[in-house]
């Protein structure tokens, strides 16, 4: 197979870049989640994903976010696979070298982080594209207008979900109500919030993502000097500065991830 | 065989001058026409090839390491000399020249030495060019510092790491001819002889120390840069691949040695610790700069301390024996090495050694207190980390044990005004050759000669000498000359692996010894007999054992494995085969000189206060020997060393 | 003392090698590795048993980067800022098992036993790295000065003694430190700017070709290296390679 031919440096610069690129997600990503906590019911937090959800450029933003992705995975793949091929006998002795242990895992935090990413994906994400069920919500323009139009609906939709009367939203259908309101005319949308707040009452889901933001915490803590690294950033001046940076980010990260998690766990409503 | 210096005429100053302005020239059509041998590829070695690279010539470099980078020159720490006087305080290119004859006790060729001295700051500038990075000061110009033998600060240094930098300059500027195709390199090599055509040299065989093939080289002249003979003594400061052999094979062939009695000791090296050694590890002459020689005053401590009952932190300031700066207030620490070891030698030998009795304490502690920790770690601290390493002390804390060890040869091949041996057509520069040093070599001074010979001054001469060469056409590796000299080689290595096989036959396996048993042997009778101190009785008892050993190893040495593959131990064997008549050799020139100069320290001929004792009447010539076959005494040649510029003194550095 | 060693032994370059095991005793603290080796071998000839193993060694003073091996899962041993003539016994306990294995690198063929053929090196600074000069011609030394913390630097870099200890840590046998500390070298200072953009590309690409890996900030090497050349030396080769992805641009 004729590859097209990138330098070794160059190649690790896309992966640093891509990688940032997607670092800078989780950061806004793990702020946006902070809203799952908010006592409202969920109307801060379905009103941001309804944002990202229907913005034209957040949609543009969400396929080049994903791309950026498989890239990163394609192109860090690649290098390992070169790499293990430099040397192909290995030693009979395991490497007992002072180095950080976080970055000699760093290609199977990756994999790791890739097939946690299925099981996010499954919760969540494919909700929306719908290859999954999960919890809805259904937006209206006015729901005693629409009562009047429609009542057998929106009494079915108060009986199995809840109404917000600020937003004019109906919300936390489960997929079997799905068909009913769309039959009834009314648009529906995946209900994230509801559907953390239910997935993250489940145990073995919460521990399960606890290990997912461990092994990202593995793979960040890594990342972030490194792409500094390999952007040629790093020197004798900043590079203490760089390292503390790195360890900060990382931990608020991972710990605004979990907090949300733990704190759905035990019902906290702030 | 007819000694011709060749020396221009006219003034000293103006010699190298009215030389390059009359030399013949190639130009530069015929310069790729002709072909140029290097062997070696230290500082001297790399330096020559690159520079005739450059030029044009087509040059092939050979080398024993796995890389140019290896050569010895690497190891040299203290750093170089040139007369640039950036620092105002008195010097030239006069008084570099003046130290450098002085410092070689009036043994040393004065055209020589001027035009080294006339070179040495080009060297600075070429070196700082090729990205060498030499100690600055805060204002960005370069640092000097001092070393023995001068009383002015005239040497460039990188850290503790000079001879690194200068060799990776070299090794730049070679490895860019390599990359334009000018010079062939070929590594893990063996020059294994000199094809002599017609009088003239014209190749060389090699063994490809991998497969152990044979191979030839054939070309118009041939460079020897391969260093010096100092690991004829076994424990030296030489790296253990350091050999005398390729220059041994050229005089085996004609070429006219000189001088091999001037042997340098270097005062400051980590004191042998056991029979298990394989070498000893200098500690920079720099370090004389700020730490100071002593040994306890009275023979009680001297004896508590070798005991383990006295650390040497726990006597009194009173009770030290500063013996440098007792008997040379002048130069105090910084007198030149022969003077240091000797005196370091005289107190051990009167009791006062320390450790296992040989060795004396070099002392930071004053500069500590008075520099600070800072400015010293900054300066040593990479030799003191060395010290740390292979001792197991600090040397922060406790006073460093040194004693001397050989370091040098001054002696080498023969060679003209031109770097031309007594065979046309062969060149030795840097320590292969004797030129520059007279009977002692001054400390930075050999990375100042290797750089000389292979940027500025060989680039010149070998033109004057391959000008005529181009009628010849291209030289043909094919001609019973080589065959011939191939044939010896292959004979000369059966031989040596014969001795194992006929044991085996006999049974007498159990019998046999390694190469390195016979080669610690030869080194000790060597240091023993033919060291830091010589006469006539120890040299007739050097003389005798060594004819023994060699008789022995001819009969007992075990060479495992064959010719024909990767076989270090064979290397040693036909290195230390050549030793063997080189040790007679020095002895024999030990024995002739009867008086004591620089290194070459004979008991007979010494002052009442055990100083050198020169006899300029008889012997202010340089002893060129030539070879007579096997078991042969070798006839020596004398040329007279003429000084019409200097004034001769004593050496003195009280 | 009393050692255990396990020795990669390989005839050739083509042979299959293996381990093999010798009992060694009486060994001093103060001996060094290779010296302990050379007894070792000693006492191969004496006995007739094996061929003495072979191991590249010359200066014995850690210099000339010559020596190179693989101690019990370290390049030159269990120290740090050293090569392997400078680890001495007293590092071990008594009745250690010690692995030898050789560097281990494609580009790092063995030749025979402990012997790797580090040519690969040479070929990287013949491609590039060195300052081009003709001998003569140059200006007096002190009309280029150098900021003094900038020519320290430079002399930290060039400290490196081409060993091969950080290709042999690495995990993906990198030779970016011993590329990185040469290209910063140069680069540190004003004489090696004029080729630095050429220089990087030529010696990263050729570092490539060779069949080196590449980096994946693990920092191996700089916990490798005898002359503890930094990882900001390899921060400075990235640095000045993005440089020349555009620094190179002509007509």
């Amino acid at each position: 197979m004729n590859l097209p031919k990138i330098h070794s440096i160059s190649k690790k610069i896309l992966v640093g870049a891509l990688g940032a690129f997607l670092s800078f997600f989780l950061l806004f990503h793990a702020s946006a989640n902070l809203l799952i906590l908010r006592h409202d019911g969920g109307e801060w937090y379905n009103a941001f994903c309804h944002f990202m959800g229907t913005y034209i450029i957040v949609k543009v933003m969400e396929i080049g976010l994903l791309a950026a992705l498989l890239l990163h995975v394609v192109l860090a793949i690649w290098l390992a696979v070169t790499n293990k091929m430099a040397r192909p006998k290995g030693y009979h002795k395991p490497q007992r070298s002072k180095t950080h242990t976080g970055s000699k895992l760093q290609v199977w935090t990756g994999i790791l982080i890739f097939a946690c990413l299925i099981m996010h994906f499954t919760d969540f994400y494919f909700v929306k594209i719908g290859l999954v069920k999960g919890k809805y919500l259904a937006k209206t323009e006015d729901v005693v207008a629409l009562k009047t139009t429609q009542p057998d609906a929106i009494n079915y939709a108060e009986q199995h979900g809840e109404y917000s009367a600020k937003e004019n939203w109906l919300t936390n259908f489960d997929k079997e109500d799905k068909a009913v309101l769309e039959a009834a005319g009314l648009e529906v949308e995946p209900d994230f919030y509801h559907q953390a707040r239910e997935k993250f009452k489940i145990l073995h889901i919460v521990i399960s993502y606890l290990v997912f933001f461990t092994v990202v915490w593995f793979h960040l803590r890594h990342g972030f000097a490194a792409v500094f690294q390999t952007f040629g950033l790093y020197n004798y001046k900043y590079g203490k500065a760089i390292e503390v940076l790195g360890q900060i980010y990382t931990w608020v990260v991972c710990l605004m991830f979990a907090v949300v998690v733990i704190g759905v766990y035990f019902g906290l409503e702030l | 065989m007819k000694l011709d210096s060749k020396i221009p005429a006219g003034p000293l100053a103006e010699k190298w001058t009215n030389y390059k302005a009359s030399q013949k020239l190639v130009n530069p059509a015929n310069k790729r026409k002709l072909d140029i041998i290097v062997v070696g590829t230290g500082l001297a070695g790399a330096s020559a090839a690159a520079s005739l690279g450059a030029m044009g010539f087509n040059v092939d470099i050979f080398c024993i390491q796995d890389s140019p980078r290896r050569a010895h020159s690497i190891a040299a720490q203290g750093g170089i000399n040139a007369a640039k006087n950036y620092q105002n305080d008195g010097d030239s290119v006069e008084r570099l020249f003046r130290d450098t004859i002085k410092g070689g006790d009036y043994r040393a060729r004065e055209a020589n030495v001027y035009r080294l001295a006339e070179v040495s700051g080009a060297i600075i500038d070429q070196c700082v060019a090729q990205g060498v990075p030499f100690a600055r000061d805060y204002g960005g110009l370069l640092d000097n510092r001092s070393f023995g033998g001068a009383q002015v600060s005239r040497t460039f240094y990188a850290k503790g790491q000079t001879g690194q930098q200068l060799l990776l300059g070299a090794y730049g500027a070679l490895s860019r001819e390599i990359a334009r195709g000018t010079v062939k390199l070929h590594t893990r090599c063996e020059m294994m002889d000199l094809v002599v055509v017609e009088g003239r040299a014209r190749g060389i065989i090699v063994r490809n120390l991998v497969t152990g093939d044979l191979e030839r080289y054939a070309a118009h002249a041939v460079v020897l840069a391969t260093g010096g003979y100092g690991n004829l003594y076994y424990l030296s400061t030489n790296a253990m691949n350091s050999n005398g052999s390729a220059a041994w094979v050229c005089h085996r062939k004609g070429a006219a040695f000189a001088n091999p009695c001037y042997v340098q000791i270097h005062p400051t090296c980590i004191p042998v610790h056991g029979d298990y050694q394989s070498k000893l590890t200098l500690m920079s002459e720099s370090l004389r700069n700020d730490g100071r020689i002593w040994v306890p005053k009275k023979k009680e401590d001297a004896e508590a301390i070798r005991a383990g009952k006295l650390k040497p932190t726990e006597i009194p300031e009173e009770n030290r024996d500063y013996y440098l700066e007792r008997r040379y207030p002048a130069f105090g620490n910084l007198v030149p090495r022969d003077v240091a070891s000797r005196a370091a030698k005289e107190r051990c030998d009167a009791g006062y050694g320390v450790g296992t009795g040989y060795a004396v304490y070099l002392d930071f502690a004053d500069a500590i207190q008075c520099l600070g920790k800072d400015v010293v770690e900054q300066k040593y601290g990479n030799l003191f980390q060395m010290y740390q390493k292979i001792t197991d002390e600090n040397p922060y804390e406790t006073p460093m044990m040194i004693y001397p060890a050989i370091h040098y040869t001054m002696g080498g091949l023969w060679v003209d005004y031109e770097l031309q041996t007594t065979i046309p057509g062969l060149f030795a520069a840097g320590e292969a050759n004797f030129s520059d040093h007279g009977a002692n070599r001054l400390g930075a001074s050999a990375l100042m000669q290797g750089l000389a010979d292979g940027y500025f001054v060989l680039p010149y001469t070998m033109q004057n000498y391959l000008a005529d060469q181009i009628y010849v056409g291209k030289i043909s590796a094919t001609t019973p000359e080589f065959d011939a000299a191939e044939e010896v080689v292959r004979v000369r290595l059966n031989r040596l692996l014969q001795i194992g096989a006929q044991a085996t036959l006999n049974s007498k396996l159990s019998t046999l010894n390694s190469v390195d048993h016979f080669h610690k042997a030869l080194g000790k009778i060597m240091w023993e007999y033919c060291g830091m101190a010589r006469n006539t009785e120890s040299l007739t008892k050097a003389k005798k054992l060594v004819s023994e050993l060699e008789e022995e190893f001819w009969k007992k040495v075990f060479i495992p494995g064959t010719s024909n593959e990767f076989n270090p131990e064979l290397e040693k064997a036909y290195r230390l085969e050549d030793y063997f008549e080189l040790a007679q050799l020095v002895i024999d020139d030990a024995m002739h000189r009867e008086e004591s100069c620089g290194g070459h320290f004979r008991t007979e001929h010494q002052t009442q206060d055990g100083e050198t004792l020169r006899d300029d009447e008889r012997f202010m010539y340089v002893a060129a020997w030539e070879y007579q076959g096997h078991g042969h005494t070798e006839t020596m040649e004398k040329e007279p060393l003429v000084y019409e510029h200097i004034q001769i003194a004593n050496r003195n550095y009280k | 003392m009393k050692f255990t060693l396990h020795i990669w032994r390989q005839e050739n370059a083509r042979a299959k090698g293996h381990f093999e095991t010798y009992p060694l005793e009486g060994i001093s603290p103060d001996c060094s590795f290779l010296e302990m080796l050379d007894i070792l071998n000693e006492q191969l000839i004496n006995d007739h048993i094996a061929h003495p193993v072979c191991f590249d060694n010359d200066c014995r003073e850690g210099i000339c980067g010559m020596c190179g091996l693989y101690i019990n899962g370290r390049p030159h041993g269990n120290d740090d800022g050293i090569t392997t003539c400078q680890l001495h016994m007293r590092k071990f306990h008594d009745g250690d098992d010690i692995w030898i294995e050789p560097w281990r690198a494609k580009p790092f063929p063995v030749i025979r036993d402990l012997v790797v053929d580090r040519s690969a090196f040479d070929k990287i600074i013949q491609a590039g790295g060195y300052i081009s000069t003709t001998t003569g011609g140059v200006p007096d030394a002190n009309t280029i000065p150098v900021p003094k913390h900038k020519a320290d630097m430079a002399m930290d870099a060039a400290s490196c003694i081409g060993c091969g200890a950080c290709v042999a840590a690495c995990k993906n046998a990198s030779a970016m430190l011993f590329v990185g500390a040469k290209v910063s070298h140069l680069a540190l200072l004003p004489q090696g700017q004029i080729e630095a953009a050429d220089r990087v590309h030529k010696m990263v690409c050729k570092m490539d070709e060779l069949g080196f890996g590449s980096c994946t900030n693990t920092y191996a090497c700089e916990a490798e290296c005898p002359k503890l050349i930094k990882r900001q030396n390899i921060s400075r080769l990235n640095r000045q390679w993005i440089g020349a992805l555009f620094g190179r641009d002509r007509k």
